[in-house]
């Protein structure tokens, strides 16, 4: 069957192809060529801002180095591996508790007026102020960081996936509803997909935030992970080890966000269709 | 100069059962600590492959009737029998083409025309068959992986014609199905509508505010009035189709209802 391609990104129009694909590398290489350039001309101290040669041959030893040959020599893995888990599994309670509590809030009026207060007023505590409630319940370590990756994605998932359902159009719903479906399939087969545009926008927003607390988590004295890792610098006055991680993160945030985008149109037909 | 054809096809009805009956419906809404009544005293019954015809002007509780009968929102007083058994929830047997498009946007169109099909107890095999049927019936065959998006509104109201009819329905009820179309495309609807009618004999409950799609249509025009919309005239059409809006039989039709519509 022939099918017509539809643009439905008209920016595409304006820009050739090759143009429009290396447009999301500008801003970082210009930024890094900046960079460059400032300290070539020995502007800034090294002490404030190190030479990117060095974090180059930084990252070649924190990255590919033999561990024990030199401090933070080969350590990536390591941390990089114990931040993931932690980060996988506070999302992932987020996504458990917060998709189907959303939807169900989304959809019925008692349970959004049951929760609403609660759940906005939780909302607007910053997360460091849990950081020593979950100190003393959790004690240092995993627990604590888990908890609080899962608290600050809780918020963005569950807000996103009530709106998603309570913007659906009623009609698609009462379509559903004469052409026989019940309330089990009606969810999976309607509500869902209806609100997925949404609820794909609250699981990138908590995924996102979900670095941002796992470092927070991890500065209270894990022995490994990345958070753990810039805490351990600053106190070593590692710079450039502290901008390495602040590298990383960014370049695991940006793949975990891209590699969620992926999988979600993978695995369902209206993130593929509607985003 | 074409030889002038007279009016021929359509079968003859063989003699046909009860199938609806409404019985003194009533509503009663409540606007702005109001009550309003928008439907009074409506009570008809509706013959095994009868294409009726409800028509009003706008505001009349023509809607409000029909969401009724969908089983969407629930009369004040009075009963809906479908082959003698009261209804009340939406459902299969009484299903619906909207004015607005309700096709689910994630669906391509042959998705949207199986989405009914799905959950019920059928072979694989026979549905897939189906689904082509309908598919050609409303002549989308080539647009079978379009996304709703993609196609025109003419066609996605085919989509949602098929999409029901292939359920079987008792009765198939319509709200202004083509109002948002151009005069051409509406046309090849209302053409569409009536081979599809004679090939598969459903009954049809079609809501309209256009005269000429009323007469084009239907077997019996039920006219509503308004304050409170009340059924004021049964009329039975009984020109011969294909019908022609030329046709001086037709002119004098839309004469009367159009005096009727006034006063
Ligand atoms: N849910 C509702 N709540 C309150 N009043 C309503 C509701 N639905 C309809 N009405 C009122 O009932 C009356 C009839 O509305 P309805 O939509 O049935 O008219 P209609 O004949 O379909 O008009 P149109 O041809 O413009 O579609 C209107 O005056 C409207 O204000
Ligand atoms: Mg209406």
């Amino acid at each position: 069957m022939k099918k017509r391609t539809v643009q439905t990104d008209n920016s595409e129009f304006q820009t050739p192809r090759s143009a429009f694909r290396i447009l999301p590398w500008i801003i970082p290489l210009g930024f890094i060529l900046l960079w460059f350039m400032v300290s070539e001309t020995g502007m800034i101290p090294t002490y404030l801002m190190p030479h990117p040669a060095e974090i180059g041959k930084t990252s070649y030893n924190y990255i590919l180095g033999n561990p024990g040959e030199a401090p933070y020599a080969g350590r990536f893995l390591d941390d990089a591996v114990a931040s993931l888990m932690r980060v996988a599994m506070g999302f992932a309670l987020a996504v458990i508790l917060g998709l189907p509590l959303g939807i169900i809030s989304g959809r019925i009026s008692v349970v959004q007026r049951l929760m609403g207060t609660t759940i906005n007023g939780l909302r607007a505590v910053p997360g460091i102020s849990w950081l020593p409630l979950a100190m003393i319940w959790f004690g240092i370590g995993i627990k604590t960081t888990v908890f609080l990756v899962a608290l600050a994605a809780f918020f963005p998932i569950y807000l996103n996936a009530a709106a998603g359902a309570r913007q659906i159009n009623p009609l698609l719903l009462q379509a559903g509803a004469m052409m026989g479906v019940k309330r089990l399939r009606g969810t999976f087969a309607i509500l869902l997909p209806g609100a997925m545009p949404h609820i794909m926008t609250g699981l990138r927003l908590g995924l996102g935030i979900s670095w941002a607390y796992l470092v927070l988590g991890e500065l209270t004295g894990v022995p490994n992970g990345l958070g753990a890792l810039i805490m351990d610098a600053r106190m070593l006055g590692r710079i450039d080890i502290i901008v390495l991680g602040i590298i990383i993160i960014a370049v695991i945030g940006r793949v975990g966000d891209q590699l969620l985008k992926t999988s979600l149109r993978v695995c369902f037909k209206s993130a593929r269709r509607m985003t | 100069m074409k030889p002038k054809l007279k009016a021929i096809s359509r079968f003859q009805p063989e003699p046909r059962e009860t199938i609806l009956e409404i019985r003194n419906l009533r509503k009663v809404f409540n606007i702005n600590n109001a009550f309003v009544t928008v439907l009074d005293e409506i009570d008809f019954s509706v013959k095994g492959g009868e294409m009726i015809c409800i028509f009003g002007r706008s505001g009349c509780g023509k809607s409000t009737l029909l969401n009724i009968l969908g089983g969407f929102i629930a009369p004040s007083s009075g009963a809906i029998l479908l082959n003698g058994k009261g209804v009340s929830k939406p459902g299969p047997d009484r299903c619906v083409v909207f004015q607005e498009d309700t096709l689910f946007p994630w669906l391509t169109v042959k998705e949207n025309i199986a989405f009914g099909l799905k959950g019920r107890t059928t072979e694989k095999k026979a549905s897939e068959e189906e689904i082509e049927r309908f598919l050609s019936l409303v002549g989308l065959s080539e647009f079978r992986d379009y996304l709703p998006r993609e196609i025109s509104g003419g066609m996605k109201q085919r989509v949602a014609l098929a999409r029901v009819l292939i359920l079987k329905p008792k009765v198939l009820l319509m709200d202004e199905p083509f109002a948002s179309l151009d005069a051409q495309t509406r046309e090849e609807m209302q053409n569409l509508l009536l081979s599809l009618w004679e090939k598969l004999s459903h009954t049809v409950l079609f809501v309209t505010h256009d005269v000429n799609e009323a007469i084009t249509l239907a077997d019996r025009i039920l006219v509503m009035g308004k304050d409170p919309g009340r059924i004021r005239d049964d009329i039975s059409v009984d020109l011969l189709r294909p019908r022609k809006r030329e046709a001086s039989e037709f002119l004098l039709f839309s004469r009367e209802l159009y005096a009727r519509l006034r006063d």
